[in-house]
């Protein structure tokens, strides 16, 4: 559990702006719960001035400790997203959180971070963590996209990235297909990768979590599903473990042991 | 925030304030212990149990509507003896001043006696009595629709407790009153209104109901107009204390309900959104009191003026 205390703060926007055509990054002040926030945890947003009712949920992608700034990154999907689009700097957007657990980092071995679509948005901050705020290696960054117009992400995690590898559906730049299937290569390349991390569709973790737990690789998975509250009280997002235990995704998750959700 | 015009006795049930967070919306309280001071909380209407733990619904269990929001979660509960070792004592714990009020459903007649017996317990201020889930066939809703079998259950109750009993209504009938009436008659101490509404939600790129129970129980501001409405009807009908819910996001709103007839209200989905709201809307109560030169909250129930 997260034993962060949790804050409301209404964060103004700095900057909103276009990354491809359906992506958007947005940078918040919100300096109280930048100060806790960890990799992998999110916050729940609501555009006070806008229509829909309930908040969302947005991976933290990354944080400005120093600034109390934070960035999210977000695809216009919605009509929630496509008004939180069109707003300008300076306009107050209410923020909850840090929610949720985070990922969890042992000082061993190299790390594998996978991202799928907008979930490769806490593979940034987690990337920075890694290389920046740990002595560890530099982590390996495997990154599915749809085409070449979705590059965009090397700008953030370059830097943290000891090798950064994409693949894309339509082969229109790195790879073609689909990330899972870029894994062997790394693992050959670098045999000291003792961790995957993942956030990113369902269907692209289950694969990544079954090869993980197949070679023995310690995998942690970052989970999505539809939420009122994020913190543990409406009950939307729970699911059953291989355990038999119940958990809830906002407030025992998002991040769980791979072997919980897929083994 | 002073608390003199707040106080409020609630069907033997002393609390601070008039204001709860309302059942399954506000977990059992300890919950929100970052959001808000617990002590300024008039009532934790803990989330609705059941004799044995229940999962829940499959699939999707919740929906953005129009100012508002769809639930099938589907009673998700750890279960009354769960309930009773490790959660009450938490709770009594944290939340030490604090009123309890425990929900609870059964799925036959002497499931909800079996209930309340477990319930008297200390620690526990007042009890729930759920017949208004939509969501689910043990939810209590065949009690909540027909008059006969909510005396039934009301009765059952009563003989196996002796806290206060609130008995929670569903709007999901033709006429609330006629519920509200049996109800009272057959002992009840006081009524909730209203529990959801049922409602849908249609995917129009898969043709398929968004949730995966198919419908859900509708809750939020798109709500609030028909529960004053309900309040009002019912506080007409009745002579025991009201608990009015539905939609509640502000003070203002708050204050409708008592002008209709509430002595007390809950604050339900909005909890979710901002989770400060049962205080922020207990100080708004305070404020328009001051402003209004009144000294009690009571001052308001029931002064709708009609003609």
């Amino acid at each position: 559990m997260n034993e962060t205390k949790k804050l409301v703060e209404i964060g103004n926007i700095v900057s909103n702006w276009e990354l491809s055509a359906d992506v958007n990054a947005l940078v918040l002040e919100c300096p109280d719960i930048v100060s806790v926030a960890k990799p992998g945890q999110f916050v729940m947003i609501k555009n006070e001035m806008g229509s829909t009712y309930l908040r969302r949920p947005f991976g933290v992608a990354d944080v400005d400790k120093e600034q109390g700034l934070l960035l999210l990154i977000y695809r216009k999907a919605g009509k929630g997203t496509q008004e939180l689009a069109q707003l300008d700097d300076g306009a107050p957007i209410s923020v909850e959180g840090p929610l949720g657990n985070g990922f969890s980092f042992k000082n061993e071995g190299r790390t594998l971070l996978i991202g799928g679509g907008v979930g490769i948005a806490p593979i940034i901050y987690t990337a920075r963590h890694l290389s920046k705020e740990l002595d560890g290696p530099k982590p390996v960054i495997l990154l599915g996209v749809r085409n070449h117009k979705e590059l965009f992400w090397s700008d953030f995690v370059e830097n943290f990235a000891e090798k950064l590898v994409y693949t894309t559906d339509d082969g229109s730049y790195g790879r073609k297909g689909f990330a899972i299937d870029a894994i062997p290569d790394i693992l050959k390349e670098y045999p000291d990768i003792k961790h995957i991390k993942v956030c990113g569709p369902t269907i692209m973790m289950k694969g990544i979590a079954e090869l993980a737990i197949k070679q023995g690789i310690e995998c942690e998975v970052s989970l999505e599903k539809r939420m009122a509250c994020g913190f543990g009280v409406c009950l939307g997002c729970t699911f059953e473990g291989k355990s038999g235990k119940r958990w809830k995704v906002c407030g025992d998750g998002p991040v769980f042991d791979a072997e919980e959700v897929f083994g | 925030m002073n608390l003199t015009r707040l106080a409020t006795d609630f069907a033997g049930i002393r609390m601070a304030t008039p204001v709860m967070g309302a059942s399954g919306t506000f977990g059992f309280g300890v919950e929100y212990s970052d959001f808000l001071d617990l002590d300024q909380v008039g009532a934790i209407i803990s989330k609705g149990l059941t004799p044995l733990p229940r999962a829940g619904n499959e699939g999707v269990r919740i929906a953005e509507t129009p100012s508002g929001m769809l639930n099938c979660i589907g009673l998700e509960n750890p279960g009354i003896d769960v309930f009773l070792r490790d959660i009450l004592p938490k709770v009594r714990k944290e939340a030490p001043n604090t009123a309890f009020i425990a929900n609870f459903s059964g799925s036959s007649v002497e499931d909800y006696g079996i209930m309340a017996e477990k319930l008297d317990v200390d620690g526990v201020d007042g009890i729930e009595v759920n017949i208004s889930c939509p969501n689910v066939k043990e939810g209590g809703i065949v009690f909540g629709t027909d008059p006969k079998a909510a005396a039934a259950v009301t009765k059952e109750v009563k003989t196996h407790t002796s806290k206060p009993v609130i008995v929670k209504l569903s709007p999901n009938v033709t006429d609330i009153t006629v519920m509200a009436k049996a109800v009272e008659e057959a002992g009840a101490d006081a009524l909730a209104l209203i529990n959801t509404l049922t409602g849908m939600v249609i995917d129009i790129n898969t043709w398929k109901p968004l949730l995966g129970n198919v419908t859900g129980g509708l809750s939020g501001p798109a709500v609030k107009p028909i529960a004053v409405r309900m309040v009002y009807q019912v506080a007409q009908a009745v002579n025991i204390p009201i608990l009015g819910l539905g939609g509640i996001a502000t003070a203002e709103d708050a204050i409708e309900f008592l002008l209709a007839g509430a002595s007390t209200v809950a604050v339900g989905a909005e909890n979710f959104v901002h989770p400060d709201a049962v205080v922020r809307v207990a100080e708004g109560i305070n404020a328009y009191l001051e402003k209004h030169n009144l000294s009690h909250v009571s001052e308001l129930v029931g002064k709708v003026q009609i003609g």
